[in-house]
């Protein structure tokens, strides 16, 4: 890319309302009239007064707010026989439940039931023992079945079944247990939004192809999160998709840069230290690096499942299949995530190796890839993928810390003097010299 | 004692020299959940990837910061040391391993590899039948991959010879709940080991034979009784540092020791539900043991069946799984008063400071066992 090159710039007018939604999502999860519960589902929303807390970003947000409190959570985990080394997300949230306050001193909001993710990694499967080991609240374990080789859908029958068996019966369950009831109409409404949410997911996606780019990394992290770990209405969330789809491509088509001066592109391959993001805006204002995501964020639903970033085909709603049922509306999401374009835990083990195609499609310049210290999905075959980058022609920096959400062992001076090294070392210099 | 540790460490030769002698073929497997009965009904060898630490000059850039057990098993496949399997599979449980196994994989696209789900969640109603689904599978690729059929009578002798193999066992480990065991503990991991490496109706026979020599055997006299938790061990190391310190580990729960073989395939006419059944009611290891834990009361019971004095528990540095669950473990043995001590390792253990801690935890132990300074014995006053 050219150095020097300028490019019109213009704050992102979907922020206002990013923004509301999410207060209005942070308000909601502080009503104290409802059940809250440790999840992720989307389908949770279907109960009138139901709310979930993932722990994976409460974590990533309190080791940014506090480190002091993100330390003493982690030591009130391990005290009890939490490893020090597992998923810094679990110790640093989970870490208030023991000492019984929050970062900000509030009472931490005790969890009435947990529902794990089980994907990705093990971390997630176990996720959530924490609550249910100190106070015998329900817990609904689910599995996210895969496996590897040639697709085979006679293969895939059982885990249908399997997964629609245990996801009604949490549902059924938790009406029973809590005395609410469950909104079937606004599940398959949910699942009608979640299917245009994925097409203008993957617009966005492929918009950040472009040069210059629309969007920063910092941006996908925030937006991405909208309907998902931030739980909206779901005709809201697909009004709002819709409107931030189209903003990305009218600032693909006017030239509109995230970064005016953009003349370095730079990819990651898996979350970044939540603690300490300024180092991105350390490589915009710099160097004029912008960060154009990964294949873990930007890239993600993109991937088909032979890692290429042709485009993945998301399932439509199937206007021909007749849900009357409880039954057909899980089973038809059941056979989504089996092993379909949703299956995170195959995105997992298809990821590691795709950074040289993400780099190529995505027109990277160079690459800034996280060693995780014990980050048991983050770090498989980390090294020998940069050596590829590298021997295509792509510049490479790797930077050693503990996991995203925990900040213990990360030197972030150290981080910024590699930062500068790795810039200086391609012939840029800052823009202050 | 010597012979099974024999056993264990020249296990690359004993296979090598099975694929010379029945011209079959073998199969690495990394996790114990792997269901042996079915390979073993096809005329392949299973055995244990167990790893083993050396020098290591090759793992780091494609397991970085692993878990050590499965780094050092990256090397040794790296290396060549296991280059007389044919195939390898992997069964649904830790990750490491699964990185291990990918590794392996991608490196030697030659091999036969396959993956089979095993719920994480064992306890669900439809858990059987989708693990028995994988199974059948795995059958259709082993009969694909060898040539030969698998029949019920082929699955029935597989049964019968692991079912054997597992009651001898158990028999040996019934051996060390007397006052006074026959055997180690070191012994006693390393017979598990072997078990996981041989020919199992091979290793039937040296079994039966073993216990008959155990049970003319003389006591090895009254010891601290300590019982083992935590990550998979590799060798013997520790029970051997806690025999010279006078101790004797008496019972294991760990999952390539004593819950490899605690449960049998109970006989039914389906003979790939009464494998999946099986597997899904085995002792589990943390991964497998989710929402009302069946572990923590498990190695409770353990603990009063084996009149245990004291807990170790060796977790592998950057197991997950185990640093999960720990607090759970931790809880039930304070709740019912059961001295533990906990530390952390990796494939090498440091001798001197792990001897210091036990000699620390042992000196704790003993004012409190009414058993050794004699509760028989005229009080004097």
């Amino acid at each position: 890319m050219a150095k020097g090159q300028k490019w019109e710039t213009k704050p992102l007018d979907s922020w206002n309302r990013a923004k509301e939604l999410r207060a209005g999502w942070q308000k909601s999860i502080e009503r104290t009239d409802k059940v809250v519960g440790q999840g992720n589902n989307t389908w949770f929303l279907a109960f009138p007064a139901v709310q979930v807390i993932e722990d994976n970003p409460a974590g990533s947000m309190i080791a940014a707010k506090s480190d002091s409190f993100a330390r003493k959570s982690r030591l009130a985990c391990e005290v009890r026989g939490w490893g020090r080394e597992i998923c810094g997300y679990n110790n640093t949230c989970w870490g208030g439940q023991f000492l019984g306050y929050q970062d900000d001193g509030s009472k931490f909001p005790y969890r009435q039931f947990v529902v794990p993710i089980p994907c990705v990694c093990d971390s997630h499967t176990k996720r959530g023992e924490q609550v249910k080991d100190f106070s015998p609240v329900p817990r609904w374990q689910l599995d996210f079945s895969m496996y590897l080789g040639e697709r085979d859908p006679d293969r895939e029958l059982a885990m249908y079944d399997h997964k629609t068996y245990c996801t009604i019966k949490q549902v059924n369950d938790m009406e029973r247990i809590f005395n609410q009831e469950f909104d079937d109409e606004k599940l398959i409404k949910m699942m009608r939004s979640s299917s245009e949410v994925g097409k203008y997911r993957s617009d966005v996606s492929a918009f950040m192809r472009h040069i210059p780019a629309p969007l920063t990394a910092k941006d996908l992290y925030s937006f991405f999160t909208m309907g998902m770990l931030t739980k909206i209405d779901p005709d809201e969330t697909v009004r709002f998709w819709k409107m931030f789809r189209d903003e990305v491509e009218w600032r693909v088509q006017n030239n509109i840069a995230a970064v005016g001066n953009e003349q370095f592109r730079w990819m990651e391959a898996h979350p970044p230290p939540w603690h300490y993001l300024k180092y991105y805006r350390y490589m915009e204002q710099k160097y004029g690096a912008v960060c154009i995501g990964s294949q873990y964020v930007s890239g993600s639903p993109m991937m088909d499942l032979d890692g290429s970033f042709t485009g993945r085909a998301y399932p439509s709603y199937p206007s021909d299949t007749k849900l009357e049922t409880r039954e057909d509306i899980f089973r038809y999401w059941a056979g989504i995530e089996a092993r379909g374009p949703h299956t995170w835990k195959m995105d997992e083990y298809l990821r590691p190796y795709a950074l040289n195609e993400f780099a190529q499609t995505y027109q990277a310049d160079g690459a800034l890839l996280g060693l995780w210290r014990s980050g048991v999905g983050c770090n498989l075959t980390r090294k020998e993928q940069a050596k590829k980058l590298r021997e295509a022609g792509y510049s490479v920096m790797l930077y050693e810390g503990s996991q995203p959400g925990d900040r213990n062992d990360m030197d972030e001076m150290r981080f910024l003097d590699q930062l500068d090294d790795w810039m200086e070392s391609q012939g840029f210099r800052p823009f202050t010299d | 004692m010597e012979k099974f540790k024999q056993l264990v460490e020249n296990r690359h030769e004993y296979a090598k020299a099975w694929k010379a002698k029945t011209g079959g073929k073998v199969i690495g497997w990394f996790e114990p959940y792997f269901p042996e009965e079915i390979a073993y009904a096809a005329g392949v060898l299973p055995v244990r990837m167990l790893a083993q630490h050396e020098p290591d000059t090759i793992s780091d850039k494609w397991v970085y910061a692993s878990c050590y057990p499965a780094s050092d098993l990256v090397n040794m496949f790296l290396k060549g040391r296991y280059d007389y399997v044919d195939g390898i599979v992997n069964v649904e449980g830790c990750q490491w391993m699964f990185n291990a196994f990918e590794v392996a994989k991608n490196t030697n696209p030659n091999l036969f590899q396959h993956y089979l789900f095993l719920p994480d969640y064992t306890d669900a109603y439809t858990s059987k039948d989708v693990l028995r689904s994988e199974l059948e599978v795995f059958v259709r690729k082993m009969e694909e991959w060898t040539g030969n059929k698998i029949t019920d009578a082929d699955l029935d002798r597989a049964i019968d010879v692991y079912n054997t193999n597992r009651r001898l066992l158990r028999r040996i480990a019934e051996l060390r709940r007397a006052d006074q065991p026959v055997l180690f503990g070191s012994e006693a991991m390393n017979v598990v080991l072997a078990c996981q490496v041989m020919d199992k109706a091979e290793m039937n026979d040296i079994l039966e034979k073993f216990i008959e020599e155990l049970e003319e055997r003389k006591p090895a006299g009254d010891r601290i009784r300590l019982m083992l938790l935590g990550s998979e061990t590799f060798d013997t190391s520790l029970e051997e540092l806690v025999e010279e310190l006078g101790a004797n580990i008496v019972i294991d729960e760990l999952d390539n020791g004593t819950s490899y073989y605690w449960n049998e395939v109970i006989l039914q006419k389906d003979r790939l539900m009464a494998l999946s059944l099986r597997y899904l009611g085995r002792p589990h290891n943390p991964i497998k043991d989710n929402n009302w834990r069946r572990r923590p009361q498990h190695i409770f019971e353990l603990t009063e069946d084996f009149h245990v004095d004291g807990v170790i528990i060796a977790k592998q540095i950057y197991c997950h799984l185990h640093g999960s669950d720990n607090y759970a473990v931790w809880k039930i043995l304070r709740e019912r008063n059961i001295p533990f001590h906990f530390f952390e390792r990796d494939m090498t253990m440091p001798y001197e400071e792990t001897e210091q801690r036990l000699v620390a935890f042992m000196n704790m132990l003993r004012p409190g066992l009414t058993r050794l300074v004699g509760w028989h014995q005229p009080m004097t006053i």
